[in-house]
């Protein structure tokens, strides 16, 4: 692939050795003389620990090293930390941050918590060592469920966090919400569940750490998607060390949606016994820990309210939700329930207040972090669900209804209730695109079709409002080679999204250079000094406005160069497709001819630096971006069987620019598959007495198959590039996930009309939507 | 240690090998042939699809030993010695069937040897054929479009 432009479906570089079987992903890396750790997890939701014996699987031949909680606590390595923004409480107050060990030292607090770890020659013997480590546990009483573990009296996780309560934090104007409440015609109120449900990348979490002895240093390498902040963990918080000593590095990362976003404890502990042993130590999670161990996604019970005039118009919205945290803080934790949930309350419907209260709570289960949203999937739920019921409730066309509350593109820019700087868009002609999609003129036959043979059809419209997240800073370098080579290094990351194609393909649209020309690296400390990693929808974001910016650069360095070749002033020269030219002159030099040049140092004047379009550039963003869009489902129930197929799916996404078309539908419809997941299939589900985890495999958590997951219309909205970074560029990693869920919970709703549900709680499996058919639901 | 006789990618090969070992365990530790992935522990995800005799066969469900005699195929031998990649790959990369490409080799043999027996499927067919194969990234749709695309249906 030569000439490549922004806006092109150019197809990925990277897919060359994914489709051959060349990928290289951890565990398909090995060191000589490599050792292999393997973890010892609590059986217990919530234990005392009273003593570990390590003897007899120290004594096992292979076995190299063995640790429990306590020889860790003994080194002195610091706690993992949670990065979470939010901090404090609504009445000021610092929120709770228990200190979280990598190991379980006097008591484990969820299932799958690490109580020892085991090193040794091969994988096989550590998992036999794990057998003959003897741990003598005190059982405690567990509790899972968040609104029982505030109530008082509840098991306490933390012996000094009353009420098991990290955070009560709130955000929005409560006066104008309660006056707007007070004098609304129409109050609506819903309790409603964002179930629990894990990212479950296909490659499970692995690292490999090398110690080094003459520099005292280390080397890791790490299934992540945050290079560059884990390693600041790593290092300062929990080794003690310099950050420099440390060189954390990703191989191909097979797919992770937030859940290898954070810190975790398992790679402190191979970096610490590969200084211990003195041998390169790899760890390897099977799925079954993986279950246990990574951290999970959504898990909030909110309640949500609706305040709207006699004609529909809405006045406030007031949000109350409670977030299983799990046990700890994970690293970004907290943040998820307070400014996660908050900041897109309300989606894009205009309202006069909104207020929103959060609150964070421990329980003996496994600890939530970002999953793919991390937030605003909640808030669309929240914000679409109160819409359809009060659709319902009040006898308004829920079509109509949402379209008389959008915001109008006159209206923009405006800051929304929850503080959000909305710049651009256009609400109402991306829903109406949306609509025109999905056949509506013959709906109504296939309704009756549907009837004809014992179905129910029910349809439904959702729009959406999402925002970036993630670092806010980028870096990337650029070094030409002399043999024509071009080198990018970005610290944004990739673990599946073709930034190895985007990056590449930004930086060739605008300097008019070969794609092929360009090697690319990411995810490592060496090559970058700072990186944000993924996350956030982040990608093209930071990471291409890196490029952008550093493209820029390049040109202006490349003029003086060619300046000086042409013996003018720089400022005379101009730079159009992969050209340096004087207008209306015969001086004309590719620009492969002009870097050619400036690696010449031999023939350019002492005033021009030989490195100069070499550059590094660092792009900081200023305000979040706003993606938004809508989605639009129409699914068919059996209603013999509660069986729910989508029979239709359409969503518009205004993204602001596209770079790669075919990129773009990608994320849309990977997350669309994890946002119906959520709908009708997945679910973490723990018994509550015990705190086991029911739904520990694949066999148990039902991953969406091709056969759960309808063809999908994409379309694009591309008529309001957002002024807030250079590309015009909005983030369309998430939105996916976020539209997803209500669409196709109200479809299933609108289906069930007849039968008088009000509400079911996702997952909507087919025994669900059986028994609710049946009039069996719970209310 | 009793010794495996097999064809792995059409090479013999004779090796002394634990009964207990795993064919995705032989192939990635024993014969260094990673592109076989494990994706989980239930035999439920599909990342470890090869060939055993021209069949599709998730190799964590298999004992190497069970496959004495058997002709073996693998992601890293599917293109041509020059390189020219099979249809199935080439249709993956052209549909962006793939993101973090960790299920992509499972999901291509699976694939290959689904239209080996049903040339031309129907979507319905081809969803119900590679539901034992878990994507996470792309939603599946794109590999629907590969899969007709790699058995001639979707013209142009």
């Amino acid at each position: 692939m030569n000439r490549v432009k922004i806006g092109q479906s150019v197809p990925r570089v990277e897919d060359q050795r994914f489709v051959t079987g060349r990928g290289r992903y951890i565990d398909d890396i090995d060191f000589p003389d490599q050792a292999h750790g393997m973890a010892l997890r609590s059986p217990h939701a919530h234990a005392r620990i009273l003593s570990v014996d390590l003897s007899e699987a120290q004594n096992l031949s292979g076995v190299l090293f063995c640790f429990s909680g306590q020889d860790w606590a003994d080194e002195g390595f610091g706690p993992l930390p949670t990065k979470s923004a939010v901090r404090t409480n609504s009445d000021g107050t610092d929120f709770k941050e228990p200190p979280r060990s990598c190991m379980a030292v006097d008591r484990a607090r969820h299932v799958g918590e690490i109580v020892a770890f085991v090193v040794a020659e091969t994988r096989a013997t550590a998992i036999a060592a794990l057998e003959l480590i003897v741990v003598d546990y005190d059982p405690l009483d567990a509790i899972t469920d968040p609104v029982a573990a505030l109530q008082p009296g509840a098991v306490q996780i933390w012996d000094d966090i009353p009420n098991n309560l990290c955070i009560d934090w709130d955000l929005g104007d409560k006066t104008a919400t309660d006056d707007a409440f007070a004098r609304a015609d129409h109050v609506v109120c819903l309790d409603l569940i964002n179930n629990r449900v894990t990212a479950a990348p296909i490659e499970p979490r692995g690292a490999i750490a090398q110690y080094h002895t003459d520099s005292d240093t280390y080397t890791l390498h790490n299934a992540t998607q945050n290079i560059h902040a884990n390693r600041d963990i790593f290092a300062t918080n929990v080794l003690h060390i310099a950050n420099e000593n440390l060189h954390h590095l990703a191989p191909d990362v097979g797919g992770g949606f937030g859940a290898k976003n954070g810190a975790y404890p398992e790679p402190a502990l191979v970096l610490y016994a590969a200084r211990k042993v003195g041998r390169p130590v790899k760890w390897i999670n099977d799925r079954s820990e993986s279950f246990l161990s990574d951290t999970h996604g959504r898990d909030q019970v909110s309640r949500v309210e609706l305040a709207l005039k006699g004609d529909g118009t809405f006045l406030a919205l007031r949000t109350d939700s409670i977030g299983n945290l799990g046990s700890h803080c994970a690293t970004v934790g907290p943040f998820t329930i307070s400014g996660g949930s908050a900041r897109t309350q309300g989606g894009p419907y205009g309202f006069e207040a909104m207020h929103y209260r959060g609150r964070g709570v421990f329980t003996n289960v496994a600890l939530i972090d970002p999953y793919r949203g991390a937030g605003r999937p909640e808030a669309s739920y929240q914000t679409e669900r109160i819409i359809e019921y009060a659709a319902r409730k009040l006898g308004f066309d829920p079509v109509e209804l949402r379209r008389k509350n959008l915001i109008p593109p006159e209206r923009l820019p405006l800051k929304t209730a929850m503080g959000l700087d909305v710049d651009c868009g256009n609400f109402p002609h991306v829903f109406e695109q949306t609509l025109a999609m999905t056949n509506r003129r013959s709906y109504g036959d296939r309704v009756t079709k549907s009837a004809a043979s014992g179905n129910a059809r029910g349809f439904a419209i959702s729009p959406y409002l999402e925002c970036t997240g993630g670092s806010p800073k980028e870096f990337v370098k650029i070094d030409f080679r002399a043999d024509g080579q071009v080198d990018m290094s970005v610290g944004s990351q990739s673990t599946g999204m073709g930034h190895e194609t985007a990056l590449p393909q930004i930086l060739a649209s605008q300097l008019g250079l070969p794609l092929s020309d360009i090697t690319f690296t990411q995810a490592d400390t060496n090559a970058t000094p700072l990186g944000g990693g993924h996350g956030g929808s982040r990608g093209l974001e930071l990471g291409g406005n890196a490029v952008f910016q550093v493209a820029n650069a390049i040109v202006v360095a490349g003029k003086s160069v060619a300046g000086h070749i042409f013996d003018l002033p720089a400022d005379q020269v101009e730079f159009a497709d992969g050209r340096f030219f004087v207008p209306d002159s015969n001086h004309n030099l590719s620009i492969r001819e002009v870097i050619d040049a400036s690696l010449d140092a031999d023939h350019l004047p002492d005033t021009i630096d030989p490195q100069c379009m070499n550059r590094n550039s660092t792009f900081e963003r200023g305000i979040i971006s706003i993606p938004n869009g809508c989605h639009a489902a129409e699914v068919e129930v059996d209603l013999e069987t509660g069986r729910v197929t989508i029979d239709g799916y359409w969503v518009v996404d205004d993204f602001g620019t596209i770079i790669n078309p075919m990129l773009a539908d990608g994320q849309v419809m990977g997350g669309i598959a994890q946002g119906i997941g959520q709908a009708l299939l997945e679910d973490i589900k723990y018994d509550p007495q015990s705190g086991q985890l029911l739904s520990g495999s694949f066999l148990d958590y039902a991953m969406p198959r091709a056969d759960h997951i309808p063809t999908m219309e994409i379309g694009y909205y591309e008529g309001a590039p957002t002024k807030k970074n250079p590309l015009g560029v909005k983030g369309a990693g998430e939105a996916g996930c976020v539209g997803a869920p209500p669409a196709i919970v109200n479809a299933v709703l609108d289906a069930l009309q007849e039968f008088a549900v009000d509400h079911l709680d996702m997952p909507l499996t087919s025994e669900k939507v059986w028994q609710a058919v049946k009039g069996n639901v719970a209310k | 240690m009793p010794v495996l006789n097999t064809r792995v990618n059409g090479k013999t090969v004779q090796k002394e090998i634990k009964p207990t070992t795993l064919l995705v365990a032989f192939l990635r530790d024993g014969m260094g042939l990673t592109g076989t992935h494990v994706g989980c522990d239930t035999s439920q995800c599909g990342a470890c699809v090869v060939h055993v005799d021209g069949v599709a066969v998730k190799s964590c469900t298999m004992l190497a030993l069970q496959a004495e005699g058997a002709d073996i195929q693998t992601i890293e031998d599917l293109a041509g010695d020059d390189g020219t990649l099979h249809p199935v790959q080439q249709a993956f990369q052209k549909h962006h069937a793939l993101q973090c490409g960790f299920c992509t080799p499972g999901m291509i043999m699976a694939s290959v040897a689904l239209l080996s027996a049903n040339p031309r499927p129907s979507p319905a067919q081809i969803r119900h054929g590679l539901e034992g194969n878990i994507c996470r990234c792309t939603g599946y749709q794109n590999i629907v479009n590969a899969v007709l695309d790699a058995s001639g249906q979707l013209g142009g």
